[in-house]
């Protein structure tokens, strides 16, 4: 039978409207995000505008927790809210607004206060793969914080007042796979050929070759012959230092044909081979960042329980210790060169074949290792992902906000305190943000927002709290607490949609758990337009 | 909430916002969200300028924009979007290129600052001129996946987008493309370059048949005999090729026989070309490998799969008919602009590029790869757009407050850098370019070329594609003697003569000025007998731009590739980090400045 011919092969509607994020975070990025489920709490100008840039790339479902009414200064400030929403359930009406940016995401509202569902329904917030907040108390963050901690479900919390603006992240274990090094490591193991390979680098001599085929002959051919020239006379070492990597290049330089006036003629394949000899040439090795991942208690110590990273992490210590030698599985990837398609294809399957062989050794233990603990399975796909980037994998561990907030018992205070002493302003903009969080939990309301003046001494009253909790003496001025009470809790929408893209950006970040997010405070100041970031 | 604002705004900055005119240019992904903000903070008055239409791949991210939309002028849709949400603002769309006498110098200057949100060089390029001429602040943004930039361009105190010369891109010869082709790129270049012989704008310099003027293959007898021979092959060197495939009737297997087959045997008469190099296998379209093979299995999406050749024959079979409907159902004289969203014409090219890999084995792509690299597609998401526009906006603010100082360049990165950065910021601003050939005081440039060989033609591309100018008219400085002139028809008797022929020598300067732009450079010709083409020389260490020849990389219509210079060319992959493009937001299809005289063709191609 003839084989149809390719039928539009360009792709659902779907894939059209999504097709320049797809080449960013491929399908199952994709896949990962419309599995994803975000939990707003408070639909401000900041949490529309973090929702609006997850909406548009297509998350599964938005749910918006808020109990609050629209009013003038929401309308204001929030681009999808106008009059007519006036006096309505600002949650109802953003979340309305929001989905009509895109049909395929499924949206719901909850016009309860987050207190009462954190006592009446804590299970609520289980299903989220992010809980993200805006504009709450102190009170309340410790006790949503603390809660999220215990039931390990992601929580950004977020903050925009005036010109400064900050986000945390809060996130107990954090395995990412595909980090998107910026220097990718080759790996075609020239050092320690598989058999194929082996075998296939014997049956060139490029001595022999005629010009044609010379000039066909894969960089990677050249390079291994080149090291085997050079191992005659150097008791069969790897190349290392720069000077014996020179060595390499005036081997290959030697290869080169020249013609009757001996003239070196120009062969592509072969500059390909000399500028090769830097990168390629890298000992195979187990990196001891892998090493430590692998060997950590999490990978040691599975249980029923475990995440499939850590029982792919155990499958692999496995297939390390065993078959793969000390070696983590082989990539598979050939990077282009010059070489007839033919020499091309059958390195590229080569590569292929024994990385696939590789990666299907530690998913057969990875089936071993489900099947003892009787946890739920992981697929080939997945095992072979990992198995791919294996050379790069990347473990956030994070610290607890409620525990960030209990300052004078732990680390926190000394290190918040060593950045007050340099005098670093960003963590001063830190401090005022979370005294503002302290008079929101006591008075109900953002510092300024009724009586500017005369809330000057009660903010200033919360920032001499903080400092003394973490022994520090207090700020020389008050310009920043006036400041403070002057924006009295309005957002400039700039500064919220400028945040609202860097939130969206790093949840995305987390739900396709590809590039390693922001670990695990960022703070910006519009007025002097810094930005910092700080591990907490 | 204005009176909220106007707590948190100083007074100065509120006043100075009450009383801007900005202009925004560019109304995709970037272009909206400043559209936004600025609406949000209060700026009353606004202009947005974008030639594009909406595309339903810009709906991931251009927020203003809904799939009923699609096919809606993008400047159009965005002021009535942001009119809905704040109708006491005033919003002035233009549905229009930025590179048109409209928009000249004095328009500029009513502006208290430019945006620009823009996906192209030539665009960029020309903003920043009209900017410098009319010295207002202009504010450059982009966008590439996760990252992306923001600068302020301000004459005098800051660099302008052309201080550095851009990275000289990766240049293709033509007859690498024509006869000897090694990467899929070269198929893929070449395969754009048939969809506009065929079906796009015809261009001379965008040939395909095999190249015979190619030194490589000079003093080959046995392609001359052929040539002598007036094959059916031959005959069509002299003809259009699309005036053949019409008489054929775009006949997929005639056009397959000629140019899978006719041409490559006789590129295979060139035997020069194949001393040292694997020689191409001609191909027939009843006996294509492939045929009777079950599709082969894939795990991921069809496009993602490389066909086999007799799946590529007959999707080139299908999209030709295709196109040639699409070309019939337009008026006399219209053509088709390649765009990688339309799927014919992406089907076409990739059918194309991979047939001729396979004939010169060359690994084959897949479409989705291959959709890639002929449209260059940057990767583009809402997130950084939010960001970069925000960014923008609040150095607006800056500007308005006179607090040009802390506008420095700021760079957002994928990730934390080592240094604990997410975005990367410049300590002061970036001084310009004493020499830079665009806002010196007074800009000069050698050009290094071989005055015996270069046409005064040759000399007009080169200010064109080497200076970005779009209208250039050159004197010989201190005689007064018009060398081009951007008046049609004024100096093209001397299109042919050499510069030396008109009298020109190492040394000659010509006073050369875009009318447009408002900007004028002093060029100093250089005679260097190697050269065999042009250079520009600003400073002897730094490289500069050569002649183009070949953009597969453009935005969604194909429109602002720049035009091809001489045979042996470039490649302009615009993916270098320095200018990050945001993809198809748009200000594509340079339109031919009117000027002075009135009647001149002002056609513009109609890109809906
Ligand atoms: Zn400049």
């Amino acid at each position: 039978m003839a084989s149809p011919s390719p039928k539009s092969p360009e792709q659902s509607e779907k894939n059209k409207q999504y097709d320049r994020q797809l080449r960013l975070w491929g399908d199952h990025g994709q896949a990962a995000l419309e599995n994803g489920h975000i939990c707003l709490i408070n639909a401000t100008a900041l949490g529309t505008e973090i929702l609006k840039s997850i909406v548009l790339p297509g998350v599964g479902a938005i749910t918006i927790v808020d109990h609050n009414i629209v009013a003038e200064e929401d309308i204001g400030s929030n681009f999808f809210l106008d009059c007519s929403s006036k006096g309505l359930n600002r949650g109802t009406e953003t979340l309305r607004l929001l989905l009509e940016l895109n049909p395929a995401v499924q949206g719901h509202a909850v016009q309860e206060p987050t207190e009462q569902i954190l006592q009446e329904n804590p299970d609520f917030f289980k299903s989220f793969s992010i809980v993200v907040a805006t504009s709450l108390g102190e009170k309340i963050i410790q006790d949503l914080a603390q809660h999220l901690w215990d039931i390990n479900v992601p929580f950004i919390l977020c903050r925009s007042v005036g010109f400064l603006g900050s986000f945390r992240i809060q996130i107990k274990e954090h395995a990412i796979i595909e980090t998107h090094p910026e220097n990718e490591q080759i790996g075609l193991r020239l050092d320690v050929p598989f058999p194929a390979l082996a075998q296939y680098l014997d049956t060139f001599d490029i001595d022999t070759l005629d010009l044609k085929d010379h000039g066909q002959i894969p960089w990677i051919v050249i390079l291994y012959k080149a090291v085997q020239k050079w191992q005659l006379s150097n008791q069969n070492r790897w190349p290392m230092s720069r000077k014996e990597k020179n060595e390499i290049k005036e081997i290959i330089q030697e290869f080169i044909r020249k013609d009757e006036n001996g003239i070196p003629i120009e062969e592509e394949n072969f500059e390909e081979a000399l500028r090769a000899v830097n990168t390629a040439l890298v000992p195979t090795f187990l990196p001891v960042k892998i090493q430590e991942l692998l060997y950590c208690s999490s990978a040691t110590n599975l249980t029923k329980d475990s995440l499939p990273f850590w029982i792919m992490c155990s499958a692999l210590r496995n297939f390390i210790e065993a078959e793969g030698k000390s070696k983590l599985p082989l990539r598979g990837v050939l990077p282009d060169m010059t070489s007839s398609t033919e020499h091309y294809v059958k390195l590229q399957s080569m590569y292929r074949t024994q990385a696939v062989m590789e990666a299907e050794i530690v998913y057969r233990k990875v089936q071993e290792i489900v099947a003892q603990l009787h946890c739920e399975s992981i697929s080939e796909t997945e095992v072979k992902l990992f198995c791919r980037h294996s050379h790069d994998l990347h473990l956030i561990k994070g610290s607890n906000i409620a525990m960030e907030y209990q300052l004078g018992s732990n680390s926190v205070a000394s290190y918040i305190a060593r950045y007050l002493e340099e005098p670093d302003v960003m963590m001063v903009h830190y401090i005022l943000l979370r005294a503002a969080e302290i008079f929101r939990s006591e008075h109900c309301r953002a510092p300024g927002e009724w009586e500017p003046e005369a809330d000057i001494a009660k903010l200033k009253t919360c920032v001499s709290r903080l400092l003394t909790d973490i022994s520090c003496s207090p700020f020389p001025k008050d310009d920043h607490i006036h400041e403070m009470c002057r924006y009295g809790g309005a957002e400039i929408h700039s500064v919220s949609a400028f945040l609202g893209g860097c939130i969206a950006q790093e949840a995305i970040k987390i739900v396709t758990k590809q590039y390693n997010p922001v670990n695990n405070t960022f703070i910006y100041d519009g007025a002097s337009t810094n930005t910092a970031t700080f591990t907490f | 909430m204005v009176a909220r604002v106007a707590g948190v705004f100083d007074e100065k900055l509120t006043e100075a916002i009450a009383n801007s005119k900005i202009l925004v240019v560019g109304a995709g992904g970037i272009g909206c969200e400043i559209l936004k903000n600025l609406v949000l903070t209060g700026f009353p008055y606004i202009e947005i300028i974008d030639l594009d239409t909406i595309d339903v791949s810009n709906l991931n991210r251009q927020f203003l924009f809904h799939k009923e939309h699609v096919g809606k002028s993008k400047a159009q849709v965005a002021k009535d979007s942001a009119l809905s949400f704040n109708p006491s603002v005033n919003i002035i769309a233009h549905h229009d290129s930025v590179i048109s006498n409209d928009y000249g110098v004095n328009y500029f200057k009513q502006f208290n600052m430019v945006m620009n949100a823009l996906d192209n060089r030539v665009a960029r390029n020309h903003v920043n001129r009209m900017c410098l001429a009319a010295n207002i602040p202009l504010i450059e943004t982009g966008t590439a996946g996760y990252a992306g930039q923001v600068e302020l361009i301000q004459k005098g105190q800051t660099q302008c987008y052309e201080c550095q010369p851009k990275a000289p891109q990766k240049s293709f010869p033509g007859c690498t493309i024509r006869n000897t082709p090694s990467e899929p790129i070269h198929c893929i270049v070449w395969a754009k370059h048939l969809f506009n012989q065929l079906f796009g704008e015809e261009d001379p310099d965008q040939d395909v048949s095999p190249d015979t003027a190619d030194p490589e293959a000079a003093g080959d007898a046995g392609a001359s005999a052929l040539r002598t021979e007036g094959t059916e092959a031959g005959n069509v060197e002299r003809k259009s090729t699309r005036a053949w495939a019409s008489e054929t009737n775009y006949d997929p297997e005639k056009l397959f026989s000629k140019l899978f087959g006719d041409d490559i045997r006789y590129l295979l008469s060139m035997e020069n070309l194949w001393k040292k190099r694997r020689p191409p296998t001609p191909l027939t379209w009843n006996n294509l490998p492939g045929k009777g093979n079950p599709t082969a299995q894939h795990s991921g999406l069809p496009d993602q799969r490389v066909w086999s050749m007799h799946e590529c024959a007959q999707v080139f079979g299908d999209s030709c008919k295709a196109l040639q409907a699409d070309l019939k159902n337009r008026p006399e004289g219209d053509h088709l602009v390649w765009d990688k969203d339309e799927k014919s014409a992406m089907d076409f090219v990739t059918a194309c590029a991979n047939i001729r890999a396979h004939i010169f084995n060359i690994p084959l792509k897949s479409r989705f790869e291959i959709k890639s690299m002929a449209g260059n597609i940057i990767p583009a998401i809402a997130t950084a757009n939010a960001i970069v526009a925000g960014l923008a906006v609040l150095r607006a603010q800056n500007l308005l407050k006179g607090e040009t100082r802390a506008c420095t360049s700021v760079y957002l990165r994928p990730k934390v850098n080592h240094r604990g950065q997410l975005f990367v910021p410049e300590k002061t601003l970036t001084a310009p370019n004493p020499k830079c050939y665009v806002c010196a005081s007074k800009p000069e440039v050698a050009l290094a070329c071989n005055l015996k060989q270069l046409t005064l033609k040759d000399l007009n591309a080169a200010f064109k594609d080497g200076l970005n100018m779009q209208a250039p008219d050159a004197v010989v400085e201190g005689k007064g003697l018009v060398v081009l002139s951007s008046e049609p028809g004024e100096t093209d008797h001397n299109n042919e003569k050499t510069l030396e022929e008109i009298g020109l020598n190492d040394g000659s300067a010509l006073v050369v000025d875009d009318f447009l732009q408002n900007y004028e450079v002093r060029v100093i010709l250089q005679q260097k007998d190697e050269e065999k083409s042009w250079r520009l020389v600003t400073d002897p260490d730094i490289p500069m731009p050569g002649p183009k020849e070949e953009k597969p990389a453009n935005g969604s219509n194909g429109a602002d590739e720049p035009k091809p210079g001489p045979s042996c060319s470039k490649e302009d992959s615009d993916s270098d980090m320095e200018i990050i493009e945001e993809d198809d937001t748009g200000e594509p299809a340079p339109k031919p400045p009117k000027r002075r005289k009135v009647g001149m063709n002002n056609e513009i191609v109609d890109l809906c």
